[in-house]
């Protein structure tokens, strides 16, 4: 069964990025590597097909509307939201309980969410 | 570069189409696939919010909800991994997604970071 996990960030975690300098933003990513890492080795264990990206921040989202054959092309996320989307994973897991197990593994599970949504296949 | 291309709209008006009309729109999304050739990666539909679980943890404790993060009005319904030029590019192939034409798509490049 095939689930798009969504990765949403804590929006004052997003924010607090914002004013880091290249350097600081490197050494926080550095800090969270091993926490990955982590999950990553237990994804292999458990032999779950794992595909994902992380994704640039909301600010620099676009949303594109066509109405009455109009192309309309906004800056900005779709939604303005206290939790935001800031990478996914597409995992083909056995069931949901075992996507749970991994949504629960997820570094930034523990100040923001991880939505878990089933393909249609 | 890779876009993700989220597909947003309104689930009531998706469940109250007849399977003609949606077999319609199915077909106009495959239409969008063989036209947009080479620049889509991956895509799929999601199945509607009813079948969506959220899990936050605090203090230690996993907390395992049903539906979605964030309730909206016209919440993620499907998705396309394009593979463009540039967003600008990403944008002319979104407007033929025929969820744009109803919802709205919104466009989020990959971070040029390597993946966590």
């Amino acid at each position: 069964m095939k689930y798009l996990l969504l990765l949403n960030n804590d929006r004052r975690a997003v924010d607090s990025w914002r004013d880091l300098s290249p350097d600081e933003a490197a050494a926080l990513r550095a800090e969270e590597m091993p926490r990955w890492n982590t999950l990553f080795g237990w994804i292999g264990e458990q032999g779950i097909e794992v595909d994902g990206l992380e994704l640039e921040e909301p600010n620099k989202a676009r949303v594109v509307r066509v109405r009455d054959g109009e192309t309309l092309v906004s800056d900005g996320p779709f939604a303005e939201t206290k939790e935001q989307l800031g990478g996914y994973f597409l995992a083909d897991c056995k069931d949901l309980d075992q996507a749970i197990e991994l949504a629960q593994r997820v570094p930034l599970v523990g100040t923001g969410s991880v939505e878990i949504r089933p393909l249609v296949e | 570069m890779k876009v993700l291309a989220l597909i947003y709209g309104d689930e009531s008006a998706w469940e109250s189409l007849s399977d003609e009309d949606r077999q319609g729109v199915y077909a106009r999304y495959r239409a969008f696939g063989e036209q947009a050739d080479g620049k889509v990666a991956n895509g799929a539909e999601i199945a509607p919010t009813s079948a969506a679980t959220t899990v936050r943890v605090r203090d230690g404790e996993t907390q395992v909800t049903d539906g979605p993060a964030v309730e909206l009005d016209e919440p993620l319904g499907g998705f396309y991994l394009l593979e463009v030029g540039s967003l600008d590019e990403a944008a002319e192939v979104a407007a033929h997604i025929p969820g744009a034409a109803s919802g709205a798509v919104e466009l989020r490049a990959a971070s040029e970071e390597e993946a966590p």
